[in-house]
């Protein structure tokens, strides 16, 4: 109780806050208010905002309602973010602990690895991967996790490092508990909250790479994205500017929100935070 | 002249004829041919071979046509549609076994060595027959080539070939390169093929890559007073957004091949200084396809394959998707085609309940979610419009209870996918039509064509009867009775929809005010500009 | 010095395997691609069956995966990129020409992100919780939450074509045959978009580093001290507050270039810059292999040798990290 008070202290937090909130009912509430598909046709092609009641922010080159398709993009940037961090963390905290917690040989290994998919470009290795594969949600989700997870492994080791020295493992070892559980049980949960604390950088990040994937065409073409939806409108910029400026705002203030709220949850609970 | 038939159809028609006239030298504008200047011009792919005499493309034309010459060029008002360039004619044998072409005097080549009836020999024995892509099939019989003086060539042929089909190839395949230069070791790995030398109006001066092209006059060119422009640029924009933007900055002065998006025409025709013109790729008609992979139990049934058909409203796809810059199909030759079309074929009209009672005939009823059952549907990436009509189709299909899962890929992945793996149930691709069935659309339906052939028959669509017809025409030498055949043809794809013809299309070019004598033969875009002027 | 150079070999070492890991990882992800660059390349040319084995055979790619891994370490071992398919160039001679248009666009960006960013994350570090500090802190994030594409495509629109006041792309005006200093100008113009839509997206990441470090610092014992002493307040923060809080950001300097790397991609492709990301672009598109794996390595050595460059610096800076801290 204490902690969500301080959580709503700074008006940043509240602002994130409200945000997530509302992306969220956004994304709950897009099936029931917007049935079926929303990629069907819906009415004529390029129907600017406020023309027709039932299409209130108008329709994209083929006709389809842009505001059913910006909830429905809520669903896919949200499910994109949230997925794709939390593969990152799960990969880069269970590296990060094992390189931490094994030392020697394992540890040079693991670490080597992490430096070498440090030095690619993570969207050269994102537009690779998804170019190869084929672009469907969960490749997309996959490549952006391949380029995050090296951050939260950093993170991981460096608090394992710090903790595998500390009394409780220490006892864990006498008591003859094997090595896998004591830095899976005992070590892991205590390195968490600084690995966790990456996490709104790491779903920001997501979604925008998402979007970037999009601009140059490798996005799921049958799933409504915001990032899609903005490299569709982008070709009619100039003549229909509302079709990449809605979804625009939309992620704007969506990876806005995450960065506030991420930032309330870190100051809250005091853990320092570290970006890299 | 048929080829206006898609400007007319344009929704701006009236503005698109208005500008029409201004690009007719005969009728233009008081303007005169000026000389002098440079034209910067936008690039949108950068080809690496540039040489037209084994890449038999668009967009190698685009840039190297200004600078390797074909034997004749396509032509609005040309007897059968052709205008001399390095020939000055040709004359088909009866039999069917030669063609002989008397050669234009005086030309030279870029490094001032004289154009002769061996370079044209060199060209069609070494390079169009065994390298180039179109020449391969069409040149296939082609045994020698005779050069009783240094201004005649006669083609010798194995077997009867049609003279028309070789009349119709020639705008495309006959592009005539250097003996002198290509003699010398392994034609693929020659120079210039980079740095192409030809003796077209504009000579290859320089290619940066990621930058820009760059075209310089021909002193000593054939034509009088030809060339006008002193050089021509082209500056790679990558980005399908930029053309629009460079033009209106004053950047570069011309857009062609549709770069600047449709959906930007009707705001860009209003910037003062901009024309939008429709003309200049009558020869160029591309075909928005949807390809069937015949090895699909259901696709296999030709109803289900009508229902598909009467499922596509094509007026929607003309209007909403190409804009009006396009019309709808009926079957697989384009409708302004002047030599070939019909349009005595079997027809589709837009009608889901129809489609939907065909395919509950066909026995796959709606399950209790209303899908009747599920395909891979693959758009080709090369163009926003192959995409889109992906999309819409996506839709088309749900209406009649088909669920498409829609694949998108590069077009590497695309080509592996569909033509070596097929690895698909519907594609939508854009093979072009190329003046005559035989060069490249018989080739779509025809069965035993190897794995990997792009732009061919890759659905496994086996039909004894057509390919017999296909056989027949390819050896038919009288053109009315070839031209027939092929009417037959027509008819017989468009019953029993190996493929279905959606759309044909070609494209859009916008261009400053200043820019003179566009689009005044049907593959203007990929014709050697000789004549194309900036004024003031 | 000793430690510098302890670090210095400790790091050699270590790249190397890094390295390895890269370009084997790289080429078994190339090689799982669907369609080779002879697919690639007949997409635009169209052809039959002969015609593509005849190109497989040219351009080697019937031999083994085994085979023509083994080959491109063996080259590489002596320094040799190989040939590129799709340019049928040296690939040295392709990379080189790029190269240096990708470092001078990266290094702007990165000037401007630093220099602003650090410079502005002290102006609203210097009153920790006033309106400019909250202003600039979620201005800048904002600005970053903007996809870069998105930003780039507006700059264009706003100052290339309605304004124009600079050019729409491309690295210089194009066959201008302008020399020296004239063209060090038109570069220059060529690159104020650009650079901003690159520079602007991680600004926030130092504006925002900054500052925090700088509420960090203010409570500390001896920025206490300094201001119990009375020391003026432009001094306190210069001298103290914000120089304690700068080192991070040296270190985030190295982190963040190889994802500056990553973002010129998307914003080469837009302003039509010929730089390393664009040409990455069009060798995954063409499935040239040899040509990726070539950019990716030089890009990996580039990455490298910054975060070195920036942990020598640390080093000198700030005598208190030992050599071996650096290194993992």
């Amino acid at each position: 109780m204490k902690r969500l008070h301080r959580f709503f202290q700074t008006p940043e937090a509240i602002a994130g806050a409200l945000i997530l909130a509302l992306l969220v009912i956004m994304a709950l509430a897009a099936p029931l208010l917007f049935p079926g598909d929303p990629q069907a046709i819906a009415g004529p092609a390029l129907l600017s905002p406020f023309q027709h009641w039932s299409l209130p922010l108008g329709t994209d080159r083929l006709g389809r309602d842009v505001l059913a398709e910006l909830f429905h993009g809520a669903r896919t940037s949200l499910a994109v973010g949230l997925t794709a961090a939390a593969a990152a963390l799960l990969v880069g905290a269970v590296v990060g602990t094992m390189a931490g917690f094994a030392g020697g040989l394992i540890d040079e290994v693991l670490m080597r690895i992490t430096d070498a998919f440090q030095t690619v470009p993570s969207f050269l290795l994102a537009l690779a991967f998804v170019s190869i594969v084929g672009p469907s949600l969960g490749v997309v989700i996959a490549a952006i996790a391949l380029g995050a997870w090296t951050g939260p492994a950093r993170v991981a080791r460096a608090e394992v490092l710090s903790i595998r020295e500390r009394d409780y493992v220490a006892g864990a070892r006498v008591i003859g508990m094997h090595p896998l559980e004591i830095a899976f049980r005992e070590v892991l949960p205590n390195a968490l909250p600084p690995v966790l604390a990456l996490s709104s950088v790491i779903v920001a990040a997501a979604i925008l790479t998402e979007a970037a994937l999009s601009f140059l065409g490798l996005g799921d073409p049958n799933r409504v994205t915001w990032g899609g939806m903005i490299a569709e409108g982008r070709t009619v910029l100039r003549t229909a500017p509302f079709l990449s400026i809605v979804p625009g705002i939309a992620l704007v203030l969506t990876v806005l929100g995450v960065y506030l709220a991420g930032e309330g949850v870190v100051e809250s609970t005091a853990v320092r935070r570290s970006l890299s | 002249m048929s080829g206006l038939t898609i400007s007319r159809r344009g929704l701006l028609a009236g503005s698109a004829l208005l500008l029409a006239s201004t690009a007719l030298p005969a009728i233009g504008r008081a303007q005169t041919p000026k000389k002098g200047g440079r034209l910067i011009v936008a690039a949108d792919s950068e080809p690496r071979n540039l040489n037209p005499a084994i890449v038999a493309s668009n967009d190698v034309f685009f840039i190297s046509s200004k600078v390797v010459e074909t034997l004749a060029e396509a032509s609005f008002d040309g007897k059968d549609g052709l205008q001399p360039r390095l020939a000055r004619s040709w004359e088909g044998a009866a039999d069917g076994r030669s063609v002989t072409f008397k050669l234009r005097d005086g030309v030279k080549w870029h490094d001032g060595k004289p154009f002769t009836s061996a370079d044209v020999a060199f060209s069609a024995l070494q390079v169009w027959k065994p390298l180039q892509n179109l020449g391969r099939t069409v040149f296939k019989d082609l045994e020698a080539v005779d050069t009783p003086d240094e201004l005649t060539a006669v083609f010798k042929f194995a077997k009867p070939t049609p003279f028309q089909l070789i009349r119709n190839a020639l705008p495309a395949l006959s592009s005539v390169v250097p003996k002198h230069i290509y003699e010398v070791g392994k034609i693929e790995d020659n120079p210039a093929n980079n740095a192409p030398v030809g003796t077209g109006p504009f000579k290859f001066a320089e290619y940066k890559a990621g930058q820009y092209y760059r075209l310089v006059r021909n002193d000593a060119y054939w034509g009088k007073d030809e060339p006008y422009l002193d050089e021509i640029v082209y500056q790679v924009l990558p980005d399908r957004t930029s053309a629009a933007a460079a033009l209106e900055a004053e950047e570069i002065q011309l857009a062609a091949f549709s770069a600047v998006p449709l959906a930007d025409l009707d705001r860009i025709s209003k910037v003062p200084g901009l024309k939008v013109i429709t003309k200049g790729y009558e020869g160029l008609t591309y075909q928005l396809v949807v390809e069937i992979n015949h090895r699909r139990k259901e696709l296999a049934d030709l109803k289900v394959r009508q229902a598909i058909a009467h499922a596509i409203d094509k007026d929607f796809v003309v209007k909403t998707i190409f804009l009006g810059y396009a019309a709808t199909a009926t079957g697989p030759v384009p409708k302004h085609d002047p030599q070939f079309y019909t349009a005595d074929v079997p027809t589709y009209p837009f009608d889901v309940a129809k489609a939907n009672e065909l395919l509950d005939e066909a026995g796959y009823k709606r399950a209790d979610d209303g899908k009747r059952f599920a395909l891979k549907l693959l758009p080709a990436p090369y163009f926003n419009e192959t995409k889109q009509f992906g999309d819409y189709l996506r839709q088309a299909l749900a209406a009649i209870g088909i669920d498409a899962q829609i694949v998108n890929n590069d077009s590497a992945a695309h080509m592996k996918a569909v033509y070596t793996d097929h690895a698909f149930d519907l594609a939508v691709g854009p093979p072009v039509f190329r003046g005559d069935p035989a060069i490249s659309t018989t080739i779509l339906v025809q069965s035993g064509i190897p794995d990997g052939v792009p732009f061919s028959n890759q659905g496994g669509y086996k039909n004894p009867e057509l390919d017999a017809l296909i056989a027949k025409a390819s050896e038919t030498l009288d053109t009315a009775a070839r031209t027939e055949l092929y009417k037959e043809f027509q008819k017989k794809v468009a019953a029993d929809l190996p493929l279905i013809n959606v759309a044909e299309w070609s494209f859009i070019s916008v261009a400053r005010d200043t820019v003179g004598n566009i689009a005044n033969n049907p593959r203007w875009a990929v014709s050697n500009w000789a004549d194309t002027y900036l004024a003031g | 010095m000793t430690r510098a150079i302890r670090l210095l070999r400790r790091r050699l070492v270590g790249s190397v395997f890094v390295l390895l890991i890269v370009v084997i990882g790289s080429f078994l992800l190339l090689e799982a691609a669907p369609g080779d660059a002879v697919d690639a390349y007949i997409v635009s040319t169209g052809g039959d069956a002969g015609m593509i084995e005849l190109l497989r055979h040219r351009w080697g790619l019937d031999q083994s995966e085994l085979t023509r891994l083994a080959n491109y370490l063996w080259a590489l071992l002596h320094l040799d990129l190989g040939q590129s398919v799709t340019f049928s160039r040296p690939i040295r001679d392709v990379i080189l020409e790029r190269l240096p248009t990708t470092l001078i666009l990266m290094g702007s960006a990165t000037a401007l992100s630093f220099g602003l960013g650090s410079a502005l994350g002290i102006y609203a570090g210097a009153r920790p919780g006033s309106f400019r500090d909250r202003f600039l802190s979620i201005g800048s994030l904002a600005l970053y939450a903007v996809p870069g594409f998105w930003l780039g495509l507006v700059l264009i629109v706003v100052f290339a074509v309605d304004l124009r006041w600079l050019p729409i792309g491309g690295i210089e005006t194009i066959a201008s045959a302008k020399t020296g200093l004239a063209r060090a100008g038109d570069i220059a113009t060529h690159l104020v978009l650009p650079v901003s839509a690159l520079g602007f997206i991680y600004l926030a990441l130092y504006l925002r580093m900054m500052r925090a470090g700088m509420a960090e610092a203010w409570r500390q014992d001896f920025v206490l001290a300094a201001r119990a002493r009375g020391l003026p307040r432009r001094r306190l923060v210069l001298a103290h507050v914000a120089r304690n809080a700068l080192l991070p950001l040296v270190t985030m300097l190295g982190l963040q270039s190889a994802q500056m790397l990553g973002g010129s991609v998307v914003i080469e492709s837009v302003f039509a810059v010929p730089g390393l990301g664009r040409l990455a672009q069009e060798a995954v598109a063409g499935r040239d292999t040899p040509l990726l794996l070539g950019i990716i390595l030089v890009s990996a050595v580039l990455v490298i040798v910054i975060n070195l460059l920036v942990d020598l610096a640390y080093a000198f800076l700030d005598p208190r990290v030992g050599a071996g801290e650096a290194g993992a």
